[in-house]
């Protein structure tokens, strides 16, 4: 995979752009413009708090719209927070 | 799988609580599905991705991170893959933390002399572009060992390697060896006996023919009792898996 990676957001955006626009026509996407909008992407890829810290408390909605938080949502062992893009793309 | 083992899941997303009611309904999703819809969570994690610019679809988006948390907050374990295409599963949290084989996946025992190896993958099914996992569960007689690592070219370690092309990353761990004082030699070594489990992991390239496949791999090591050191072995092996069909979450537009 090609490892450059643009410095700058408009041009990372026309990559995913084009990227978008070719997986919604149906258009073959090429490894390289594959290796690119990945790159972009994941630009500066961050993973948050670090084993042995405390997670962040919050408090958001769920899909019935009652509010959650870390305390009500673990059960005995604990809890899976996955962090994901989009349910609706 | 998770819930059996006391593990709650939720996941945490930019959609609207609109979107994230008509995607559990759809899908029949039980746990809870959080809206962060103005991504200020997501900031608060430290994983908001900048690279996305104002005025994309996307923007607003993390990098994918998946966190283990114990009951009081305090983080476990967190799995991240660095291509969003790429998931780790439910099932290989499960496998790695609980040592538990899916229901579904077939577990393959291979044996030799001493030594039984049960191999199994943490799920029957992936998609292209997927991490999945896969435990080996060793167990020696009494008397009988294999090698860890480091060690001198003379001896072989125990490995597992899959050569597959559909595999494009991999790993596989053992636990720490014990250091056996080899009197006849003058050596210390590090070695296993008994029972003791390695961990391991295979991503697949994107992507990927839908359809059953078998996974090709290799068992390496040598065993040597008391008396006795038998010549290095490899032993190959099988795995079946079923290649699911990629669902493209890409706009219909």
């Amino acid at each position: 995979m090609a490892n450059e990676v643009p410095a700058d957001l408009a041009q990372k955006a026309a990559i995913m752009r084009e990227f978008g626009r070719r997986r919604a026509a149906g258009e073959p996407v090429s490894d390289e413009l594959l290796a690119k909008h990945v790159n972009a992407t994941n630009d500066n890829y961050t993973t948050g708090p670090e084993p042995g810290q405390r997670l962040p408390d919050f408090s958001l909605p769920d899909q019935r719209g009652v509010r959650r938080s870390l305390k009500n949502l673990a059960g005995a062992n604990g809890l899976l927070l996955v962090f994901h893009r989009s349910a609706d793309w | 799988m998770l819930e059996k083992n006391g593990v709650r899941i939720a996941a945490v997303s930019y959609d609207s609580q609109e979107i994230l009611k008509g995607f559990a309904d759809k899908h029949g999703i039980g746990f809870p599905l959080l809206s962060d819809h103005d991504s200020a969570v997501i900031r608060r994690f430290g994983i908001f991705n900048s690279n996305i610019a104002p005025g994309l679809r996307a923007h607003g988006v993390p990098h994918p991170v998946e966190y283990l948390a114990a009951p009081d907050g305090v983080l476990i374990r967190k799995y991240f893959v660095e291509n969003y295409q790429h998931r780790v599963t439910a099932s290989s949290v499960v496998l790695r933390e609980f040592g538990g084989v899916a229901e579904d996946a077939e577990v393959i025992t291979l044996r030799s002399g001493a030594l039984t190896v049960e191999i199994g993958l943490s799920g029957a099914k992936a998609f292209a572009g997927q991490e999945i996992s896969f435990l080996a569960k060793f167990k020696l007689k009494p008397g009988w060992h294999v090698y860890g690592q480091p060690l001198p070219d003379a001896y072989t370690a125990t490995s597992i390697a899959f050569d597959d092309p559909k595999i494009i990353r991999q790993s596989f761990e053992l636990p720490e060896a014990r250091r056996m004082e080899m009197a006849a030699l003058g050596e210390t070594l590090p070695v296993y006996g008994g029972s003791f489990q390695g961990f391991g992991s295979l991503l697949f390239k994107f992507p990927m023919d839908a359809g059953r496949t078998m996974l090709r791999g290799q068992l390496r090591f040598q065993q040597c009792g008391d008396s006795v050191c038998e010549p290095p072995e490899t032993i190959p092996f099988k795995l079946p898996l079923t290649v699911e069909v990629f669902m493209d979450a890409e706009p219909k537009r």
